[in-house]
């Protein structure tokens, strides 16, 4: 079959702006994307670079926008890419600093992260001959997470990275998750109070992105969720984030709904002059409206007794 | 220029292993790897790592085991060795946090695997190497290790015959650096990419091998070719793990009959076993996973089934997997002693890239991993001790202005109209007919010929993308140039062993010779032209 590939270039030592070439060349019905890659630069143009490595859908090297969707070149079948015609385009995954054609910087877009979250276990200085315990049901839960092949897909879906590449992202939290939850690690707060400050797990959105994008099941929104709770029940909440959720939920444990007054004023921290202060202009608006809530001055909704036993029973079954 | 202690080239579990145990023995290490660690083909081993850990096992009979798979030609002091430190490893890995699978007790479960006489494979679902090798990569970045990702090594510097360090090329900002250092450790896997179709990566091209064999170290045992039997014949094979077959999956012929009982054979002898039904019966051979049960095939096969999916469009819970036995992974390579020590001062190698006698003719399954981080320790120390002991040879300054005139030889004159893709094409099917699975001396004969035309050809190519910049057509030449110089080493060790043993098939000598050939070949590079030896099989 005869396809035409529209490739996504950049030369960083020209002048570095993208631009797009087209190949036109006969493949085999079975071709992958990447096949026609490698054709591509041993016959039409060596000049083209990408990546490639195992060549089967292992390792995550190759992994690239084809025709807009990121996928592995390697395993992208180009049949699957030319219903709608014998055209397929190809680009560097989005939000990533592109260095040459389709190869980005996976430095700035993931190693990076994922150093910044101290990617090892202290292990147990035990005299023990052995190894240690654990049961299956932990271990195939870090199997799991570990079956992470860093292909990138969960932070190239991610909806908070472009607009904030400082962001860890969910493959570098899935990490961090990877290291507090070891049973094994001496040093697991270590990683909860990394990923608890700025730019870590608070500012995730939960679009849950990440989890539809996973080609693994692997549930970065999911890991994320998890590394909070252990946050609060390690008590390492310094974030106004972590704040704010605690308030959520006392209030609609005690009362069957949201007292806002509260929650702006617990957010801020009860404490936190500064913050508070910052409040008086919103609330001063709010009370011309006749829209201020007093907090604390709060009434309890109809049933608000049996939203609180929603909350006892989930507390009980977490223990 | 860079300076460490111990330089490492290759960042699989090797070489990982070995910077690591260098670091903690007090050395400054610095790693080189031509793609990210967590890339490199240690990600696609499966099957487990072997240890005698279970009370009816033991180091005697974890020996036994692997002469018998090695055929006859294993080296007893680096067996010896292994078997003996093959569990001590196994739990560190555990204790720097492999997740491996777990029985009821929560100890390590230990599963059959290929031809171990006991169970004694630990493994982490079907994912063992990877996730064996994420692990190692944590602790290799707790060391704070300088790591050199995406530099290609172009040449081992050597200087009144003692290695002193290497030269390479950033593929990232495209220039030359000098890495001087006491010790170097190869550790950059495996060849097999000279086989068309093979398990191999498009990387694995033997790259230091040929920087040893030219710089005088000698190649062992090179025409000891492991061939893998399960695989799924794609240019770049999929491989499914022998631990199906114990888990029993069977090998059924085009007529849908079972080929006799393969479990616990050695490799070489499922591979030979399939090959003549393919030939006999005149049909292809599948593997039927079915019988191993839904549950299980999820619960232990994960990636498996997931890549046979999208790779090849197959659903193992219901349809048969074409097989063929595919060339996998080296049993030869640059001869070192048990230390991981080569014949050239400050040069050491491990892993894939090595050759120390443990396997002889056929490497036991699961043994592989578990070499990879006993040997990568002992390397590792070896070589930090190296680094500390006597006085520091300088690194000759005028080296890297030279590699760059070299260099720069590859891209100037005219380039013939030939292409790099096509003589590696015909390298891969020639291989794979004269130099499979059983050979022939005039077969043989034949693909000395043809490899010899073939490096003609490339030697008048010429590489005419002229960045420095990712450019990948200057490290597909440089590789296939490796590929060609190794190609014909693994023909002239295949053409001087006059009998069949493990791995080494003859069909003009069928027989195993004993008498004659307990011995290892080596070839080294004397004049510029390969020399053959013989070195008798440790008796230890």
């Amino acid at each position: 079959m005869e396809i035409t590939f529209k490739v996504y270039r950049k030369d960083p030592e020209k002048d570095g702006k993208p631009g797009r070439s087209n190949y036109t060349l006969e493949l085999a019905e079975d071709a992958t994307v990447l096949d026609a890659l490698l054709k591509i630069r041993d016959e039409s143009d060596s000049t083209l670079s990408f990546r490639g490595c195992c060549g089967r859908g292992y390792c995550g090297e190759c992994m690239m926008r084809v025709n807009g969707s990121a996928r592995l070149a390697c395993t992208a079948k180009v049949p699957d890419y030319t219903k709608k015609g014998p055209e397929i385009s190809l680009d560097p995954l989005r939000n990533v600093p592109v260095i040459k054609d389709l190869v980005f910087d996976w430095d700035a877009f993931m190693w990076n992260k994922i150093k910044e979250v101290k990617p090892w276990l202290e292990p147990e200085s035990s005299p023990v001959n052995g190894e240690n315990l654990a049961s299956e049901a932990e271990m195939q839960d870090l199997r799991k997470v570990m079956s992470c092949f860093y292909c990138g897909m969960c932070d190239e879906g991610c909806t908070v990275l472009p607009v904030d590449f400082k962001f860890l992202g969910p493959a570098a939290l899935t990490k961090a998750y990877r290291l507090a939850f070891d049973p094994r690690n001496k040093d697991s707060r270590e990683q909860v109070k990394i990923v608890e400050k700025p730019k870590g797990i608070w500012d995730c959105v939960h679009c849950y992105e990440a989890d539809e994008h996973c080609p693994r099941g692997i549930e970065p929104t999911k890991r994320i969720v998890a590394l909070r709770d252990r946050a609060f029940n390690s008590g390492i909440t310094h974030e106004a984030v972590a704040r704010h959720h605690a308030s959520f939920a006392s209030s609609v444990k005690e009362s069957g709904w949201l007292d806002e007054g509260r929650l702006a004023v617990e957010s801020e921290g009860l404490t936190n002059v500064k913050g508070l202060m910052k409040l008086l202009p919103t609330a001063a608006k709010a009370l011309a409206r006749g829209k201020a809530p007093i907090p604390y001055m709060h009434s309890k909704r109809p049933d608000a007794d049996k939203i609180k036993k929603i909350f006892e029973k989930a507390e009980q079954e977490e223990k | 220029m860079q300076e460490f202690d111990v330089l490492v080239i290759g960042g699989g579990a090797s070489g990982l292993r070995a910077a690591i145990s260098a670091k903690r023995a007090g050395a400054s290490v610095g790693l080189i790897s031509k793609v990210h660690p967590l890339r490199t083909n240690s990600a696609i081993a499966q099957g487990g790592l072997n240890a005698p850990l279970a009370k009816d096992d033991s180091p005697d009979s974890f020996a036994a085991d692997t002469f018998l798979a090695g055929d006859e030609l294993c080296d007893r002091d680096v067996v010896r060795a292994f078997t003996q430190e093959a569990s001590k490893e196994v739990i560190w890995l555990e204790r720097m946090g492999v997740p491996f699978n777990r029985d009821k007790e929560g100890r390590l479960d230990l599963r059959g695997f290929g031809s171990n006489s006991r169970n004694r494979t630990c493994y982490a679902d079907d994912r063992t190497g990877y996730i064996v090798l994420q692990v190692l990569h944590e602790q290799f970045q707790r060391e704070q290790i300088p790591s050199f990702e995406e530099w290609f090594v172009t040449s081992l510097v050597i200087e009144g015959g003692i290695c002193v360090g290497a030269i390479a090329l950033g593929l990232r900002n495209g220039k030359l650096d000098s890495f001087s250092a006491r010790s170097i450790i190869l550790a950059s896997g495996g060849f097999t990419r000279f086989y068309l179709p093979s398990t191999a990566s498009l990387g694995t091209t033997g790259d230091g091998q040929s920087l040893a064999y030219e710089a005088g170290a000698r190649l062992m045992d090179m025409e000891m070719i492991q061939f893998h039997p399960l695989v799924f014949p794609k240019k770049q094979g999929l491989l499914i793990t022998e631990a199906a077959l114990n888990a029993g999956a069977l090998i059924v012929n085009h007529k849908g009959e079972s080929i006799t009982d393969l479990k616990g054979m050695p490799r070489h002898k499922i591979c030979l076993s399939i090959h003549h039904a393919m030939q006999n019966g005149g049909g292809g051979v599948s593997l039927d996973l079915r019988p191993i049960g839904k549950e299980k095939l999820r619960g232990y096969f994960p990636q498996t089934q997931e890549l046979l999916r999208t790779v090849a469009g197959l659903d193992i819970t219901k349809d048969l997997v074409p097989i063929r036995p595919l060339a996998h992974r080296p049993i030869g390579g640059i001869e070192t002693n048990a230390a991981g020590e080569t014949s050239v001062p400050g040069l050491f190698a491990v892993g894939e890239c090595a050759c120390n006698g443990l396997n002889g003719a056929g490497r036991l399954a699961g043994n592989t991993l578990t070499e990879a981080v006993v040997f990568g320790r002992r390397a590792g120390e070896t070589a930090a001790k190296h680094a500390t002991a006597g006085p520091k040879k300088s690194f000759p300054a005028a080296k890297v202005a030279e590699e760059e005139k070299q260099l720069a030889r590859l891209f100037s004159g005219e380039s013939s109209k030939d292409s790099l893709a096509k003589i590696h094409s015909e390298l891969g099917h020639l291989m794979n007919e004269k130099v499979g699975l059983i050979r022939s001396g005039t077969g043989l004969q034949e693909a000395l010929g043809q490899i010899q035309s073939l490096k003609d050809r490339y030697s008048r190519l010429r590489v005419k993308n002229p960045s420095r910049i990712y450019n990948y057509e200057l490290t597909s030449y440089l590789e296939l140039g490796s590929m060609l110089t190794l190609a014909e080493v693994v023909v002239l060790a295949a053409g001087a062993r006059t009998e069949s043993r493990g791995a080494h098939q003859r069909a003009d000598f069928a027989e195993r010779d004993d008498t004659n050939w307990k011995s290892h070949t080596l070839v080294s590079l004397v004049g510029g032209s390969g020399q053959l030896q013989k070195k008798p099989v440790a008796a230890g």
